[in-house]
């Protein structure tokens, strides 16, 4: 992406490497089929709902422009605006839905009302279906920086489960095609701990994988949520999930795989070939870096405040046609709550959580209280050695949560006020 | 006295009992239709949702008789459960008729039988009631052989009533008078009045409900309570109608309520004797029996803070309830609590739900126990009914336990699945009688301990509902006892510590760890559950170590809510009672403590 008018200074947090310009989200909520794993704010189909879904993005940007207005410089949303933003995600759904006119409009309009940093980075989610000789082109053409491909397994079957609409043959072809097309950088997700899955099955797909030498590969482990179909199924019992041990055996067996093929996992589910490669925009959110979301579910967040968006895009189109808020709910967010998350974020990312930096932002002190119980994680092999510092190992990685919800966090217990719009 | 009329309703739980209560307050006019709340004696939520009866209550009905004389007629409403037949028993001991209710459709019950008893017992005059005979499914005819062969009653004399549509309730009320007896009594005689109930007012202090048996009782007076010992000054007098009215007197042979600055229940004795404290009656009136709680539990507050809270729920309850016994004590799992002691497993069950709902307090129990007698080597004899206590095994001499005396009338159909269960719940003695219409009595006598637990439910599944069954307490007999300990990576958890026969011992410790297997979370390290008896393992089970717990994805709209995840796991580790270095969740206590290991 090229540098806007408005354009600052990029601003870095040394600690982390992790800048701390905001970050910028474009939610497209549409999907050819509704996958059944998938628990995303989705909508089924295609180009013919892009046109409203548009107008409707224009109206949100006009409707938040308004609102941090009113409510004057220092508010959450209005110095939330003031930016620079320095990442633009598309994400979904299918942002490989839009015509490459559609985004280079789209692209060229949010430039025109966001500040943006002389260094943007361009994120850009696709569906191997949608890669073409073309489509490629039109990508690099917007400035793609991060193309990220939902391949999601290199086994046909395990794709059919999946509800997925490509074959094995047709996501490497597009891999190929998208390697040579010359992305600075190349992801692509996989989902395992389907069920049924065997570790060598799974040894020999991740060897596939690092084979067509992405630069980033997101590998998630399969995770079944309510109101999914495969949710649906759990609950009537015709779904079976993998046992635990054999869901860690598959953990640890990817981390493995990856970090013998170079990759760093610089999260629990994101490896990068070099720390160039990681996805800047993702690592905002576990940094509490201000982002900004648009569209249906989006998230948003600034100082002591998230809200996000209505989820069901006809709702959200409809809010912004009547002028209302899109915004379905915020919370405000107290020094414990931003120190629990720091935590829960920290311990998923090789940094670790950082305590030094808890108590210089939030004012909380993780030590106090969790003294002993952290020594005997190290002593466990749950954490590395290091002062100030919680940075996983494998075996800290695999119980990241329950690290988390172990940690005794002195003051009130639980603070998020979840309200209709209380600041916006 | 003449144109008064003591009577109470005995009945098996659900034939109608409260309906037709209801409907006679109606019939007399008490109450108006659109202010009717159904079934107004069973005034708390419990008794209303389970239908049973567990306070007495009363209240008088004003009722003019076909004679054209007006006449007060006193319903003494009696608890349905046979936790509860020490309150019967104070209930009947006011009355001098009684109404023996009969499902039109269900026939005479094991309960209906039990009550017929107790109301002989105590000289009733009994009319039969055939209730629910708007039911299709209504049998008259064999109801009323059943009254003849199995209760010994004249069947033409029972009424036909339906207390739902209000069929026969005229009759009813004829009869009440025209049939059963008016009190008796010598008004100029020193006062005799029962305390059938007392219930707390908060503005008044306790309300004794009384049934004045000899003399009068008038405010002002000065009273003496005969059992307790005690002199108090009569405030108010008066009747229950629905609410309390004031009377100058309570005349012989009158149901009503006394106020006299009485300031907790526990100053007093339900079923003790009022007098005239300057003209005492010579003696009480007899039949005082003490309730005796037979089950024993610890109570434990989950949140150690409402501790204080409990024990002033539990004083608060026993404000009106004489049978629940409290002491304080203590479990090095989970903290300080009470010791309680119940009439039954149903009336312990009450109370918890009372204790939960009413206190808003959430409560560990543990395992009911009965109270042994244990003969030390020293020769003494001590009663046991806490685990802790038990004394050192190389100390005993002997162990005794009680036994009851237990009656189950079942369908003849059942009789081999229920003598079989018996022979499970090491019965002896079992006989069985036929009673009319191939329905079978089978009396076996069984340890107290084995139908603690599940044994009515067992009872009620395995003979489809159609059985039923009462007991009595009879005596102590010898037993092999022991202490089953749980220890969960090697630490006693005190409060699953349980006294067993022998032969149930694997059983009931293998039962426990698989529980807490179920019901434990799975932890950083590996934990082993096992049962002992003394340092011998008779069941163990392991939990493995959690190896994997981490969220797949956490971008930006999954961060609020895997955080609001982390803040219930959180809250839910407050609930946690550590065990050493184990975390045991409430629900591993409840799941335990609740389900008997019986098949």
């Amino acid at each position: 992406m090229t540098v806007g008018p408005k354009a600052r200074a990029v601003d870095t947090d040394s600690d982390a490497g992790v800048s701390k310009n905001a970050g910028l989200y474009v939610h497209v909520p549409f999907c050819s089929a509704v996958c059944p794993y998938c628990d995303f704010a989705v909508k089924k189909g295609g180009r013919e709902k892009v046109p409203p879904y548009l107008a409707a993005l224009r109206r949100e940007l006009d409707w938040l422009a308004e609102r941090a207005r009113s409510s004057g410089p220092g508010d959450q949303l209005a110095t939330l605006l003031a930016g620079p933003f320095d990442t633009l995600y598309f994400g979904g759904g299918t942002p490989s839905v839009l015509g490459e006119e559609d985004l280079a409009g789209l692209i060229q309009h949010l430039r025109g009302v966001l500040p943006f940093a002389a260094e943007t980075r361009l994120f850009f989610e696709a569906n191997p279906e949608d890669v073409s000789p073309a489509s490629l082109e039109g990508w690099r053409r917007q400035g793609v920086h991060l193309l990220s491909l939902g391949v999601q397994s290199l086994d046909d079957v395990a794709l059919r489960l999946l509800g997925r609409r490509h074959t094995a043959a047709e996501a490497e072809a597009a891999i190929r095609a998208a390697r040579e097309a010359g992305f600075p950088t190349l992801s692509f997700d996989l989902i395992y701990g389907r069920p049924g899955q065997d570790p060598e099955a799974w040894r020999r797909e991740l060897e596939t994988a690092v084979a067509l030498r992405p630069d980033h590969l997101s590998l998630y482990e399969l995770e079944i949520h309510e109101r999914t179909s495969f949710g649906k199924r759990k609950a009537r019992g015709a779904f079976r999930e993998l046992p635990e041990p054999l869901q860690a055996e598959l953990f640890e067996l990817t981390h493995r795989v990856l970090a013998d093929h170079g990759y760093e996992a610089y999260e629990v589910s994101n490896f990068a070939r070099g720390p160039e490669h990681r996805s800047g925009h993702n690592q905002k959110y576990w940094h509490h870096v201000p982002y900004l979301g648009l569209g249906p579910g989006a998230h948003s967040y600034s100082q002591d405040l998230r809200w996000w968006n209505l989820r069901d895009e006809p709702t959200w189109r409809r809010a912004l046609k009547d002028g209302l808020a899109p915004i379905e709910a915020a919370e405000t967010l107290e020094p414990e709550d931003l120190a629990l998350e720091s935590l829960m974020l920290g311990l998923r990312t090789r940094e670790g959580a950082d305590l030094a930096e808890i108590r210089r932002r939030w004012g909380i002190d993780v030590v106090a209280g969790n003294a002993a119980r952290i020594a005997a994680w190290i002593e466990n092999g749950f954490l590395e050695s290091i002062p100030e510092l919680l940075r996983p190992t494998l075996k800290g990685y695999a119980v990241a949560d329950r690290l988390a919800a172990e940690l005794e966090l002195q003051g009130r217990a639980s603070a998020a006020q979840v309200a209709q719009l209380p600041v916006l | 006295m003449d144109n008064i009329r003591n009577f109470c309703i005995i009945a098996h739980i659900d034939h109608g009992k409260s309906t037709l209560a209801d409907r006679l307050i109606q019939a007399t006019g008490v109450v108006e239709k659109r202010d009717f709340r159904n079934q107004i004696l069973d005034s708390m939520d419990i008794e209303r949702e389970r239908g049973i009866t567990i306070k007495s209550n009363s209240i008088a009905l004003p009722y003019t008789a076909r004679d054209g004389k007006k006449y007060t007629l006193n319903l003494i409403d009696t608890p349905g459960h046979v936790d509860f037949s020490h309150e019967v028993r104070r209930s009947l001991m006011s009355c001098e008729g009684a109404l023996l209710l009969v499902d039109a459709s269900q026939g005479v019950e094991a309960q209906t039988v039990a009550n017929l008893y107790l109301a002989l017992e105590y000289d009733l005059e009994l009319i039969p009631v055939i209730n629910k005979i708007d039911l299709p499914s209504a049998e008259v005819e064999r109801v009323r052989e059943e009254i003849d062969s199995d209760l010994g009653l004249d069947p033409y004399g029972a009424v036909l009533c339906s207390g739902k549509t209000g069929l026969g309730v005229e009759d009813l009320l004829e009869a009440i008078v025209t049939r059963l007896p008016a009190p008796s009594g010598d008004e100029n005689a020193p006062p005799k009045v029962l305390i059938f109930d007392a219930q707390y007012d908060a503005y008044r202090g306790v309300v004794l409900y009384v049934r004045v048996k000899e003399g009068k009782i008038r405010a002002g007076q000065h009273i003496y309570l005969m059992h307790t010992g005690i002199n108090y000054t009569v405030e108010e007098v008066g009747i229950s109608v629905l609410a309390r009215v004031p009377t100058d007197e309570l005349g012989c042979g009158a149901v009503g309520y006394i106020i006299a600055g009485v300031k907790s229940v526990r100053d007093i004795t339900i079923g003790d004797t009022i007098t005239d404290t300057d003209n005492p009656a010579s003696e009480p009136l007899p039949g005082y029996k003490e309730a005796k709680p037979v089950v024993f539990s610890s109570m434990y507050p989950i949140d150690a803070s409402d501790y204080d809270g409990l024990a002033r729920a539990l004083e608060k309850l026993a404000i009106n309830d004489a049978a629940l016994s409290y002491e304080k004590d203590s479990s090095s799992a989970l903290g300080y609590g009470y010791r309680c002691g119940f009439l039954g497993l149903l009336h312990l069950e009450v109370v918890q739900e009372r204790l939960e709902r009413e206190f808003d307090l959430s409560l560990l129990l543990s395992a009911p126990s009965v109270k042994y007698k244990v003969k030390l080597k020293t020769g003494e004899w001590v009663d046991i009914d806490n685990p802790t206590y038990y004394p050192d095994p190389s100390n005993i001499e002997m162990a005794e336990e009680p036994y009851i005396r237990g009656s189950i009338w079942i369908p003849e159909r059942f009789l081999g699945t229920m003598m079989e269960l018996c022979r499970d719940r090491r019965g002896v003695n079992t006989t069985f009688s036929y009673l009319a219409q191939g329905r079978v009595e089978l009396v076996s006598e069984l340890p107290l301990a084995e139908v603690l637990f599940d044994f009515y439910d067992r009872l009620k599944s395995l003979t489809q509902g159609y059985g039923s069954f009462d007991y009595e307490i009879t005596d102590y007999r010898p037993t092999r006892l022991v202490k089953v300990d749980i220890l969960v990576n090697g630490e006693q958890v005190d409060a699953l510590s349980q006294l067993t026969h022998e032969d149930r011992s694997r059983q009931r410790a293998l039962h426990y760890c698989e529980k807490l297997e179920e019901t434990i979370p799975r932890q950083q390290f590996k934990i082993a559950i096992q049962g002992v008896i003394g340092g011998k393992v008779i069941a163990r089970t392991t939990i493995n170590a959690f190896r994997k717990d981490v969220t797949a994805k956490c971008y930006g709209g999954d961060i609020s809510r895997k955080r609001k995840l982390l803040e219930k796991q959180k809250e839910g580790k407050k609930r946690m009672k550590m065990v050493g270095s184990v975390e045991i969740p409430q629900n591993a206590f409840i799941a335990v403590l609740k389900t008997d290991p019986g098949k």
